[in-house]
């Protein structure tokens, strides 16, 4: 008997090292190396203009002041463009960038980019004013008006510069929540106008990619790349599979007050490929509806003919959304999100949810091989009500033997802030005396914005190695 | 980034940058001409006649059938060339079977900074032109609009004297 058992828990174990080697030997390093040569790629191409611009001479401006000027402006306006472009890359839902690190990471890089990238094209704006008013002895002001009206294709340039202010800085004022997310998203299309609309004065004003040239050829290239990675992914794509997948509402259910699932139906959504955890962006074609995209994760494994979300009424989109007829027709963009299993590192996981960001991990648990006791699952809510879906998370934690800590009770009002209940934090209550081992865990952490950053400063503080730290934050 | 592709990353960009400041260097030192222009050659090869000899004159310039002693003194007008700077148009004065000077009739004028240019870059095109006595010169950094439509107007005006260097 006693050898039998043995035996049994050294093949345990011989699994669960084998399982251990392939996701740290196999899955990770095949997403680095995804993710290292998309970031080399964008390297290469700020050298590649750079290199374009020195192989024009462009050393040579610098021999005079006005040189010097107008030699900034052109490295600015090359180098603040192609970072431009790659912004518009990281938008534009390309599968790989998704699978090397996940849209919201994606997204995120985006809006760091922002400000640089704006005070690159600035800095073209202004260096080139002073470069040329300096060659033509005109002051700055009158230089302004002389290139207005006589270099080819500065008018429509202007303008985009103007859209591209308009786009940088409603986000500044969004972020500060005072403006729609709808007016904001709208502004944010002007960004392809603005990009089209200074691609004219590059091959006609700019000697760089003059007629002829193979700086030209290699730039139209570039925004072609760019154009065919946003029309095929951005928008066609979604198209296609909102037409093929036919998904219609099929059931609303009140979950607690003010939360509700929605049950959709669809045709054959088996082959989207999605994954518990990750979300679609929906589009409810209901009246009044219409014109709000939302994006939600996915709160049940989806399954080749239905899909369920489960939402909170929180700003004027979601609210009306619990009177959705049944048969409504949904627009669907996705999946996106590497809050999946496909970002594994390592045999244990641990994930820590506040509210309504259950969801994404009731159906990571759901659809994700977990082997018994590799999964630990900590929920975080205000007050009982607050524990959306507890019933189906306590049954699929018992269904995978997954751990379960619930946390209730309000946070902390002064003082240093924490993640837990004031009650927890005076007991010092840490991630690494719940979970002890959490340094050798993936931990996947959905819940508010400020929360979450909360979550991976006590992870970072538990020794989590930041490659190993998972979150969706919840925007809007 | 991993340190292995972070060290490949920048390695590459930085043989890319170093590969196109050595190609833009060596040019530099040959009075600035551009070699964005072609990949193996800085020199324009300036497109035979496109004015008043027609295509028929043949071939390129060092083939054309006439012999320098028989070039006629006189000037003789290039063909006016449109740039999306202007149009440009220069008159060569063919003197003892020589260049003996290239005026320009009309240049780049969209701009102040295409006089500027202009300004510069003529008379290094000029200076070129006396010294290789041809139209076979290299393109001005800078000024590629200008030096494209020179050189061109100036080898209609060539042709049309039947001259070859």
């Amino acid at each position: 008997m006693m050898t039998k058992v043995a035996s049994r828990r050294g093949d345990g174990l011989r699994r669960a090292e084998q399982r251990d080697r392939y996701l740290s030997r196999v899955v990770y390093p095949r997403r680095m190396r995804l993710a290292d040569s998309l970031e080399a790629i964008v390297w290469l191409t700020i050298a590649l203009v750079l290199a374009l611009f020195l192989a024009d001479s462009g050393l040579a401006d610098f021999a005079t002041p006005a040189g010097t000027f107008t030699g900034i402006g052109i490295v600015c306006g090359l180098v603040g463009t192609n970072l431009l472009l790659i912004q518009l890359v990281l938008a534009s839902r390309l599968p790989a960038i998704d699978r090397a690190f996940g849209h919201d990471h994606a997204l995120l890089t985006h809006e760091h980019m922002s400000k640089p990238v704006f005070y690159l094209i600035f800095g073209h704006v202004l260096f080139l004013w002073v470069g040329y008013a300096l060659t033509t002895h005109v002051n700055v002001v009158a230089e302004i008006g002389v290139m207005f009206s006589t270099l080819p294709d500065m008018k429509i340039a202007y303008l985009g510069f103007g859209l591209l202010a308009a786009v940088v800085v409603t986000s500044v004022v969004i972020v500060r929540r005072k403006l729609a997310y709808e007016f904001w998203h709208a502004v944010h299309f002007l960004a392809y106008a603005a990009v089209l609309a200074a691609l004219p004065h590059q091959f006609s004003t700019g000697q760089l990619f003059a007629d002829g040239t193979w700086a030209r050829y290699y730039w139209l290239l570039l925004y072609a790349v760019v154009a065919g990675a946003l029309l095929v992914y951005r928008f066609g794509i979604p198209v296609i599979r909102t037409l093929r997948h036919d998904v219609r509402v099929s059931g609303v259910r009140a979950v607690a007050p003010g939360v509700y699932s929605i049950q959709m139906t669809g045709r054959g959504l088996e082959v989207l490929g999605a994954r518990g955890g990750q979300f679609f962006i929906w589009r409810f074609w209901a009246p009044g509806q219409w014109w709000h995209a939302h994006p939600f994760s996915l709160s049940a494994a989806p399954e080749s003919t239905r899909l369920q979300v489960t939402i909170r009424e929180l700003g004027s989109g979601t609210r009306k959304l619990s009177s959705l007829p049944i048969g409504t027709r949904v627009s669907i963009e996705g999946p996106y999100g590497l809050f999946t299993e496909r970002a594994r590192t390592t045999r244990r996981a641990v994930a820590i949810a506040a509210g309504i960001g259950i969801t994404p991990i009731i159906s990571l648990l759901e659809h994700g091989d977990f082997a018994p006791g590799e999964m630990t699952v900590i929920v975080r809510a205000t007050d009982e009500e607050g524990l959306y879906l507890y019933p189906e998370l306590y049954e699929l934690c018992a269904r995978k033997s997954a751990g379960l800590y619930v946390f209730t009770g309000n946070r902390s009002q002064s003082g240093r802030e924490s993640w837990l209940p004031a009650t927890e934090m005076r007991r010092n209550v840490t991630l690494s005396t719940i979970v002890p081992e959490i340094a050798h865990a993936d931990v996947f952490i959905c819940g508010p914005r400020h929360w979450t950053d909360l979550v991976v400063e006590d992870a970072r503080r538990a020794r989590v190695p930041k490659f190993r730290i998972h979150y969706e934050r919840f925007s809007w | 980034m991993r340190l292995r592709s972070g060290i490949f990353a920048t390695l590459a960009s930085g043989a890319i940058i170093l590969l196109g400041w050595q190609v833009g260097d060596g040019s530099a030192q040959m009075s600035a001409p551009t070699p964005a222009k072609a990949a193996s050659s800085a020199t324009i090869q300036p497109p035979v006649s496109q004015a008043s000899t027609g295509t028929d004159a043949g071939g390129s310039p060092t083939t054309a059938p006439a012999a320098p002693a028989g070039v006629a003194d006189g000037t003789y007008k290039g063909s006016a060339i449109n740039t999306p700077y202007g149009t440009v148009q220069v008159e060569a004065k063919i003197v003892g079977g020589s260049i003996s000077n290239v005026v320009p009739l009309q240049l780049t004028d969209v701009g102040s900074l295409s006089i500027e240019i202009d300004r510069q870059a003529v008379p290094m095109l000029k200076s070129e032109v006396l010294s290789s006595q041809s139209a076979n010169v290299n393109s001005i950094s800078g000024a590629t609009y200008t030096s494209e439509g020179y050189v061109t107007s100036l080898q209609a005006a060539l042709d049309s004297a039947h001259f070859s260097s």
